[in-house]
């Protein structure tokens, strides 16, 4: 870039341009250099926002089975609807059903759900991309999770 | 905006797809009555079940126009199944 404007100012000195078009050639020179750092301001600052999280499965098999496709979108707003859905559970119920989730073996709490978390719950989904890739001698299954 | 319309899509062995559209609209009108009457009921069920009725009626909704934009498609050989909810 330093190039090209140095280029500009010696033909503006040898008289072969005049200072006005030095002028629009340096603008234009500039131009295009402002318009990306915005753009990249711009994309830095306000991240889009997901609107779907996505579920595919694509399960292969050679035997008797045959090829299953499970192609799955849910709205974001759905999930935010779920989890205020899941902060009107009774108290007694989220402990029966918190009982049995560690029963099972997931170390979660229901009652951890609240409202007031829910929007970085739903940010930190827009990063989430799962790709589970398994292989058997029979079966092959690949599944994504991913936001879109 | 509630979803007003779901279009079921069947597909069979034979690769003939069957497109059914069902009006929801129609299922909306039907329940929003009926919803209406047994609101009463509603209320004291969830004052018993120790539920905000308030609070309920508010995500219901929530979820009803959240459904919208919803797609849900498994195919299995040559036969497969497809709901889109508009």
């Amino acid at each position: 870039m330093n190039e090209h404007r140095r280029q500009i100012l010696q033909m503006l000195s040898e008289s072969k341009i005049s200072a006005d078009e030095a002028e629009r050639l340096i603008a234009a020179l500039e131009e295009p250099v402002a318009g990306s750092s915005s753009q990249n301001a711009s994309d830095s600052g306000t991240k889009a926002r997901p609107k779907y999280l996505r579920v595919q499965v694509d399960s292969e098999d050679d035997g008797h089975e045959g090829p299953t496709k499970v192609n799955v979108r849910v709205p974001m707003q759905l999930l935010r609807a779920g989890v205020k859905l899941a902060g009107l559970i009774p108290p007694q119920a989220l402990h029966r059903a918190n009982v049995a989730i560690h029963e099972k073996g997931i170390l979660f709490d229901l009652s951890q759900i609240k409202p007031e978390n829910l929007e970085e719950l739903i940010d930190q989904l827009s990063d989430l991309s799962v790709v589970v890739d398994q292989k058997d001698h029979a079966t092959k299954v690949k599944v994504k999770v991913f936001c879109e | 905006m509630i979803p007003l319309v779901a279009v079921v899509s069947l597909r069979g062995r034979e690769s003939r797809t069957l497109r059914l559209w069902v009006p929801l609209i129609v299922l909306w009108l039907v329940i929003v009555p009926l919803a209406v009457v047994f609101s009463p009921l509603i209320f004291v069920g969830c004052v018993a079940c120790r539920i905000n009725p308030v609070g309920a009626f508010s995500v219901g909704w929530q979820i009803l126009r959240a459904l919208n934009d919803t797609e849900v498609e498994i195919e299995h050989r040559s036969a497969g199944i497809s709901i889109c909810v508009f």
